[in-house]
């Protein structure tokens, strides 16, 4: 093995200083012309943040941040969960992964059939995308995805990729066929195509979709490793049904990240109050750990109004959708502890602020929502993509 | 389901869109997605209704 012993690098003319100076203790300073932070443009990758729960078996919702499920015409409905891993989850625990979005299959008694699916997806704002530094027009700018993923049968798993500016355009690849029950690092580097269209605004730039499984309704003849221009509901070629098939079979993914450029660089971990903080412009809930918490103050208006608001926690993407667990009680002097319901959503992107119906109420008097018992006792916050 | 709030606040009137499956206030914001499914439902023929 040969070293190379150097004080600094440059280029051929030498005339532009140094683009890496080596110190004497081994360490080195480099002037890179590409960000190493924050490259990764998904939030939540790691998927270490999930305010709503841990578990849920319900179609087109959300369970861990900025990550929706969904299925369709299934027998027995899948259990979608925030998977704690252990050691024994070799690959993406030595890199420091600590969850998973982990799907465990219902036993779908009727086989697999046409109108068949099950995914998983997250959505990119498009402005995050737009103002990447991915030349999204360019065959010779690209982007890279890469993930950890295990499924408990082997075979191999598509994914897409697909725009929602002007006309839709996807871009599909397979996996390759998985070992099972073993974790395995896939990367694809993707280029720029001319006829994508990512605005700079709050929509959606891109969705990134996974499918364990898909019925035919839903795949046909498309070109992988391409764009494709959007028609109908081919997301894919036709998906192998083995895992569809297996009862309680298991699909995981972790260590999601989306970052420009043709090169995969580790994962960008990130702490977990940055990553909520990501998180909570799409949506937030306000935590079930207090005692009899006060989450909102308020003014009584009149017998039958209260209103208040404070700021939400950081801008949200939109103004929000908002609603009450069924813990949330009223409480001014003179209405006492009571339910109430919601009036008017009158939040704005940087401002929670609601009126409340309620009974009984004495105008001037301050009031407060609080937490009447913690399992339900929140207010939730959505202005998701 | 959906049913419109409609109320009178600062000497201005505020409507809501509050789901009835689990009470939630929608405001009226073209990029919310909950507004965008309200528009699609009313868009199929649907009907809201006026909130008690």
């Amino acid at each position: 093995m040969s070293q190379l012993k150097v004080n600094a690098i440059s280029d051929s003319a030498g005339a532009n200083g140094n683009a890496i100076t080596l110190a004497t203790d081994g360490t080195c300073t480099a002037s890179l012309t590409n960000p190493r932070s924050f490259r990764r443009i998904n939030p939540n990758g790691a998927m270490n943040v999930a305010q709503r729960g841990t578990s849920d078996t319900s179609s087109d919702a959300f369970l861990i941040d900025r990550w929706k499920h969904l299925h369709g015409s299934a027998d027995e409905a899948p259990t979608y969960s925030q998977h704690a891993l252990t050691s024994s989850d070799t690959g993406p625990w030595e890199k420091g992964f600590r969850y998973s979005f982990h799907i465990q299959n219902g036993n779908q008694t009727s086989g697999a059939e046409t109108n068949d699916y099950i995914q998983c997806e997250t959505r990119i704002e498009a402005q995050d995308l737009a103002q990447s530094g991915w030349d999204y027009n360019s065959t010779s700018s690209y982007i890279t995805l890469s993930f950890w993923v295990k499924s408990s049968v082997a075979q191999a798993f598509p994914f897409t990729l697909q725009t929602s500016d002007g006309t839709a355009y996807r871009y599909t690849f397979t996996t390759g066929s998985l070992s099972a029950n073993t974790w395995t690092k896939v990367t694809k580097t993707i280029p720029g195509n001319s006829n994508l269209t990512i605005d700079n605004d709050n929509g959606i730039g891109l969705y990134i979709m996974f499918w364990p499984y898909m019925g035919t309704n839903w795949t046909g003849s498309v070109t992988e490793n391409a764009w494709f221009g959007v028609s109908g509901n081919d997301y894919c070629n036709d998906i192998t049904s083995t895992w569809w098939t297996t009862n309680d079979a298991t699909f995981e993914l972790t260590g999601i990240q989306l970052e420009v450029g043709d090169v995969v660089t580790d994962f960008e971990h990130r702490s977990y109050g940055d990553e909520l903080q990501r998180c909570q412009r799409y949506y937030y809930r306000t935590a079930n750990d207090g005692s009899t918490t006060n989450l909102l103050g308020l003014t009584t208006e009149s017998s039958t109004k209260a209103a208040g608001g404070q700021p939400h926690p950081t801008r949200m993407r939109a103004v929000p959708t908002i609603s009450f667990g069924s813990d949330i009680r009223f409480y001014s002097p003179a209405t006492g502890t009571i339910t109430f319901s919601l009036s008017q959503n009158r939040c704005g992107t940087s401002q929670l602020s609601a009126a409340l119906t309620i009974t009984g109420g004495t105008a001037g008097q301050s009031g407060s929502l609080f937490q009447n018992a913690s399992s339900n006792g929140y207010i939730e916050v959505s202005s998701e993509l | 389901m959906y049913k419109i709030s409609k109320s009178t606040s600062y000497g201005k009137e505020n409507s809501t869109i509050i789901r009835t499956s689990d009470g939630a206030g929608i405001p009226l914001d073209p990029a919310n997605t909950d507004y965008q499914e309200y528009l699609e439902w009313v868009a199929a023929g649907n009907t809201p209704e006026e909130a008690d």
